[in-house]
């Protein structure tokens, strides 16, 4: 027995890739060799499978149509001529040929044009009116071709006639009616149609909770019939189940029926769609994110003489969503936000399904404290889309009011990269009346002195126009004449509402201190009860407190103290000394002080005991 | 009596775009299938059919007059070589594209596309699966052996005429033929259902 074939001998033999003797050969042995035959049959149903790809592939009529159109004339081999007469009438020749060839393409042209657009009228006239101009053109083109020759344009107008009555009659029979039941759709059946980009995005970024939501436009094209839409959002922190899918167009034509979150497929969700039409529809794709954010930070200039001051809002925003938006238009909301899940952990999900009552949505979920105003919700979340400006001049930053809310929407649209940030003027106030004030208070800041730059949100001092959200703020001073800048402190500002009055604590102040001393001590006016026990007393306390201003600069200053109980009186030695109480434990006294200058003012505190406590409230 | 081919790239030539037409839609869809099994993605075939097209007719005076099919396809052939070798070179792969997706093509994540399937479950799903697994397994092949088997076996070209599209001898189709063939031996899924 001779050896077996090899795998490779049967390929050439099945293939005919083996030449005519060794082809000989291998017949001559299959004819023999059961077991050989045997594994051919096992490599002829392996290579069956190669058939499945034999599936028939027509060209559409608009694409024959694309092509033709995009066809100019035909390219002529160039003749060259090295004789000048002879050039001359060759170009006289081909001028002569071009305009023939111009006038018969424009007429070519026209009844092409007519062709593409296939047949407009009803099916039964079209059908009547390519018969009937079949035969004539067909009796002509005999009578003119006495060698009964098939010309170009008869065989072309034959079968023209015949796919346009082909076609017509599948309009007729078939007329698209699209199935209703929706086709299964398995992981590995996914045919891509297309694969658009986001047309437009916009962003409306949360700075108090870690939560933004995403609106995308998108022209997709659909085929006429059902519809398989997929969403991926692998290695992003889109919360799935916020996904939401809005028709812009044909919402008489395209029905969005399901949303299908796929067994064992991760990170994607399928929407099927039935749609009646073919071709681009517009789409708008809402979900929310995590990992965007945004915050607020100011910087202020004070004037030399540190009573007008040009503070700079910005907002910088930060993308660690895993995802570019780009040209997105970018909308900033302040405001309180409670979510019932951060959308992190709804992201991080190995399946968006299985806990349904955990879903973020609009209606139940998002609350603003107690007081929800849903159409301001609504307003935030889905309002329209500003006109896009890409101009290179400073973006302006709009706020609008909504309810709860502030919402700021930068200009134009901005190009938001994963990893990135970016830092966007928010506002400009130049002017904007500062007091500069020191405290003292050792009860809240100990021995230090600080230092507090004072204004208010209101249109007294250049602003006023919207709130200032919370951030971080940094005041800068006027270091000399040639306008070197010094840094005089930073410190976080809470959320100011309009008309609201903000003090920034710029924190220890080193060029002006209070130091109070205590310099006598006695306790004065005992009272008895019956039995002889002490039932009340006074404690005198004198005090001296000298101030010191080593700055170039008049201060005041405001000093704060506390006795420790609402039973007090108070006495200045110095008469331009005044006090207010600031409530019924502090006074709190303002001191003026000229630039390099130092002034000790004492007092003297009576604070009321026991029984003598009523004593005082008697007096009063 | 049928038009030739040759006959029909004259017409053209003299300036008849109706046989240019008719040359396109006597060719187009082998022509067609021949890029799709080469590119694996009707898109991308139908922008190497335009281009294929666009050459002949620019190319029309180079025709010899004999064996347009060969000529038809070495274009188209070298129309898909280097649309497929540019489209690689050009592949940008953005920050947000993942390749671990479902069917295996690299698609930006939280991108939309469309997809269509009018398969009935159970049998038709299973060919589908089939169906792709053997489109893979043919997109894996090396451009020359891909180019070779298409032709060959779905264009059902001999192999002369293959090796005149290829321009290449007999025996270097025969060589790619059987190289294709022996890893598509491992690649392909069995789809006898279980019979022996």
């Amino acid at each position: 027995m001779k050896p077996h074939l090899t795998e490779r001998e049967l390929i050439e033999y099945e293939f005919k890739l083996a030449s005519d003797i060794q082809a000989e050969k291998a017949a001559e042995h299959l004819a023999e060799c059961r077991q050989c035959r045997e594994y051919l049959e096992q490599l002829k149903r392996k290579f069956a499978a190669l058939d499945l790809l034999r599936e028939e592939i027509k060209v559409s009529d608009d694409l024959i149509s694309q092509v033709v159109e995009q066809t100019p004339r035909p390219v002529q081999p160039r003749v060259v001529s090295f004789r000048k007469p002879a050039w001359i009438g060759a170009a006289a020749a081909v001028l002569v040929v071009a305009l023939l060839l111009v006038a018969r393409l424009g007429e070519d042209v026209m009844e092409e044009r007519k062709f593409a657009k296939g047949p407009s009228e009803p099916a039964e006239k079209l059908r009547s009116e390519l018969t009937a101009e079949t035969q004539i053109v067909s009796a002509e083109d005999l009578a003119k071709d006495a060698a009964t020759r098939t010309t170009f344009a008869l065989a072309r107008k034959e079968k023209e006639a015949g796919k346009y009555l082909e076609r017509a009659a599948i309009g007729e029979a078939a007329a698209d009616v699209v199935p209703e039941k929706p086709p299964f759709a398995p992981a590995s059946a996914i045919e891509l149609v297309v694969l658009p980009r986001r047309d437009k995005v916009q962003l409306t970024i949360y700075n108090s909770a870690d939560l933004t939501l995403v609106r995308e436009r998108r022209n997709l094209t659909l085929k006429k019939g059902w519809n398989w839409l997929q969403f991926m959002w692998a290695n992003t922190l889109i919360d799935p189940t916020s996904l939401s899918l809005e028709l812009l167009e044909n919402t008489d034509k395209i029905e969005i029926q399901q949303l299908v979150f796929p067994a064992r497929l991760r990170e994607l969700g399928r929407w099927l769609i039935r749609s009646e039409t073919s071709g681009q529809v517009p789409f708008e794709i809402t979900y929310f994110t995590s990992g965007l954010s945004w915050r607020a930070f100011y910087m202020g200039t004070l004037s030399q003489d540190e009573k007008t001051m040009r503070l700079q809002g910005y907002v910088r925003v930060g993308n660690n969503s895993g995802e570019d938006y780009e040209k997105a238009q970018t909308r900033l909301v302040v405001g309180k936000v409670h979510i019932l899940d951060q959308i992190a952990e709804l992201a991080k999900r190995q399946y968006p399904y299985g806990r349904p009552e955990v879903r973020v949505d609009f209606d139940k979920d998002l609350k603003v404290g107690e007081e929800l105003d849903r159409s301001a919700w609504y307003g935030a979340a889905f309002g329209q889309v500003g006109q896009i400006v890409d101009e290179l001049r400073r973006k302006e930053i709009i706020k609008e009011g909504l309810s709860e809310y502030f919402l700021y929407t930068i200009e134009g649209t901005e190009t938001i990269a994963d990893k990135w940030g970016k830092r966007l003027l928010s506002f400009e106030a130049e002017d904007i009346k500062v007091e500069s004030l020191y405290k003292y208070d050792q009860e809240r800041w100990g021995s230090e002195t600080i230092r507090f730059v004072k204004f208010a949100n209101d249109e007294e001092h250049n602003l006023g126009d919207t709130p200032i959200p919370n951030g971080e703020v940094k005041i800068y001073g006027q270091a000399d004449n040639e306008g070197h800048l010094s840094y005089v402190g930073g410190t976080s500002v809470k959320y100011i509402p309009v008309d609201e009055e903000v003090e920034l604590n710029l924190g220890p102040a080193r060029l002006a201190k209070a130091e109070p001393k205590l310099m006598d001590f006695k306790t004065d006016n005992f009272m008895f009860d019956r039995r002889g026990n002490i039932a009340g007393w006074d404690e005198i306390r004198t005090w001296k407190i000298e101030i010191t201003n080593t700055r170039t600069l008049p201060i005041e200053i405001e000093i704060t103290r506390g006795f420790g109980t609402a039973y007090w009186t108070l006495q200045f030695d110095d008469q331009e000394v005044s006090y207010e109480k600031h409530d019924a434990t502090h006074a709190r006294f303002r001191v003026n002080l000229e630039p390099r200058s130092k002034r000790t003012f004492g007092y003297t505190v009576t604070t009321y005991h026991g029984v003598r406590e009523e004593t005082l409230a008697e007096k009063n | 009596m049928e038009t030739t081919d040759k006959s029909l790239i004259d017409a053209h030539r003299q300036g008849d775009k109706t046989a240019f037409e008719e040359l396109l839609r006597r060719h187009g869809d082998s022509v067609l299938g021949y890029l799709m099994r080469m590119s694996g993605n009707r898109e991308q075939a139908e922008d190497l059919f335009q281009e294929t097209f666009k050459r002949v007719h620019e190319k029309a005076h180079t025709f010899r007059g004999t064996g347009f099919k060969s000529w038809l396809f070495t274009i188209a052939t070298r129309v898909a070589v280097d649309g497929l070798r540019r489209r690689r070179r050009l592949q940008v792969v953005s920050l947000n594209q993942k390749l671990d997706c479902a069917n295996g093509s690299g698609q930006e994540s939280g991108a939309v596309v469309v997809v269509d399937n009018s398969c009935e479950p159970s049998q038709e799903a299973i060919r589908a699966e089939q169906t792709q697994q053997v489109r893979q397994a043919v997109e894996l092949l090396p451009a020359k052996q891909r180019a070779t088997l298409v032709l060959a076996y779905y264009q059902q070209l001999s192999y002369p005429e293959v090796a005149e599209v290829l321009g290449c001898s007999i025996g270097t189709v025969k060589t790619q033929m059987y190289r294709a063939l022996r890893t598509l031996a491992q690649r392909l899924p069995d789809i006898s259902g279980g019979e022996k």
